[in-house]
């Protein structure tokens, strides 16, 4: 139980149990500290930044549903993005179903490309045309560990998988993107 | 943010350079999270004046109770206020069938009420359960049990096989309805309430129907999770959901 009221120091899991106790500042924290890296995992995902918020409500909305699941001790983290990638998987299953036009994908424009100077830019559409030649299993996974800087061990909890299997796939990303992208990974100008 | 412990330094600083060639880096803009999460609290309120979203907020296990109280109660009734089959019919190959249909139930019940923090079951999964419960209740059509069959005539049991799949229709639509509302969202929910729905059933037409011959339990029984399957299959196929 939470001592004292919700602040911005609060650690996730004592904003959680004050959340579960009827706070409704304890989820407008785990919100604002959650929600900016929900938009970066899904955008990178989904190119849309539609789509990208859609699925940050969806999965704040779920949490809410789910919070009595939470059991005192055990780490937030791992279970909002559960909950993001369950999303973001069921959204590409069901793209698929409707058999949506690649042309679709491709006019998507990449998050606030227009904001970005034109060597970003260019550089930016390399790398998601390479992350995008990943298998979804792969992708996921150089999502969380690299650009979300997760420890093998919680990507593995999070896409429901051993950890060997994801250190197998994260071996196979790194060895096709090093591939597909070499001189930007080096840095070369 | 924590930095991940391990694997880190065996990437030739592979994470910093993706992270720095990606423009999604910056999210952190105040009216739209703002905007968002007026969005997320009206929802929230709104799920919460629901009877649905009372019943799905809470804990995993007490979903998983109530499913079952219900199922028991409903068993009891059912067992008690409608006549079983002959006890000539009972034996331990209907008692087998029945045990089967009920542990494939309780199964879709479990998939069905799986918490949303957990990694989705994979989709072969959801779709082995499918039919293997439409299969069995297929299959029992082909395993009779010995003293059914003289119980009746081909003719008779077709004429009450329309009768059986309407009364098997209607007993699975409250089994679906109660998994639809634990269900807090997994992916192929519907599907697989459709089939426990099918499953129930089966499980009252086995346990109280006399007539046996593989014609009537494939056409009034069988199809009955059939019926279910393709049906909300079909519907979940064409009309699209949010």
């Amino acid at each position: 139980m939470l001592s004292r009221p919700p602040n911005p120091q609060s650690t996730d899991e004592e904003l959680m149990d004050a959340y579960i106790d009827g706070s409704d500042q304890a989820f407008r924290l785990l919100f604002e500290r959650y929600a900016p890296i929900l938009l970066r995992l899904t955008r990178r995902h989904l190119r849309s930044d539609e789509l990208a918020e859609e699925i940050v409500q969806q999965t704040f909305f779920r949490l809410h549903g789910a919070r009595n699941d939470f059991r005192r001790g055990s780490k937030l983290r791992p279970w909002v993005m559960t909950i993001a990638m369950n999303l973001v998987r069921e959204h590409w299953r069901r793209k698929k179903r409707r058999k949506m036009t690649s042309l679709e994908v491709e006019t998507q424009a990449a998050p606030e490309a227009e904001l970005m100077p034109l060597e970003i830019r260019e550089r930016a559409k390399l790398l998601h045309a390479a992350l995008e030649k990943l298998p979804n299993s792969q992708r996921e996974v150089v999502e969380l560990h690299w650009f979300q800087e997760r420890p093998y061990a919680e990507v593995a909890t999070i896409v429901g998988t051993s950890e060997g299997a994801v250190r197998v796939r994260a071996h196979r990303a790194y060895a096709t993107l090093k591939q597909l992208l070499v001189s930007e990974i080096r840095g070369d100008e | 943010m924590t930095r991940g412990s391990d694997g880190a330094g065996t990437d030739d600083g592979l994470g910093k350079r993706l992270r720095e060639l990606d423009p999604a880096s910056e999210a952190n803009d105040r009216e739209l999270i703002d905007r968002m999460f007026r969005n997320v609290k009206g929802q929230c309120a709104d799920s919460d004046r629901r009877i649905t979203g009372f019943v799905r907020s809470r804990s995993t296990i007490v979903r998983r109770l109530i499913v079952l109280v219900v199922f028991a109660v409903l068993a009891v009734i059912g067992w008690y206020n409608f006549p079983l089959v002959d006890e000539s019919v009972r034996t331990g190959q209907w008692v087998a069938t029945l045990a089967a249909f009920c542990i494939l139930l309780i199964v879709a019940m479990l998939m069905v009420t799986r918490p949303v923090h957990r990694p989705e079951l994979p989709r072969w999964q959801a779709v082995c359960l499918v039919c293997v419960a439409v299969g069995a209740t297929v299959l029992a059509a082909f395993w009779p049990t010995a003293g059914a069959q003289a119980i009746t005539h081909e003719h008779t049991s077709r004429m009450v096989a329309g009768a059986c799949m309407g009364f098997g229709l209607l007993l699975g639509v409250p089994v679906y309805a109660l998994l639809r509302l634990v269900d807090r969202g997994n992916a192929f929910g519907s599907l697989i309430a459709a089939s426990a729905a099918g499953l129930a059933g089966n499980f009252v037409l086995k346990a109280h129907c006399e007539i046996e011959t593989t014609g009537h339990v494939l056409l009034g029984h069988a199809s009955v999770a059939v019926l279910f399957v393709m049906g909300l299959g079909l519907v979940h196929r064409w009309i699209p959901s949010k």
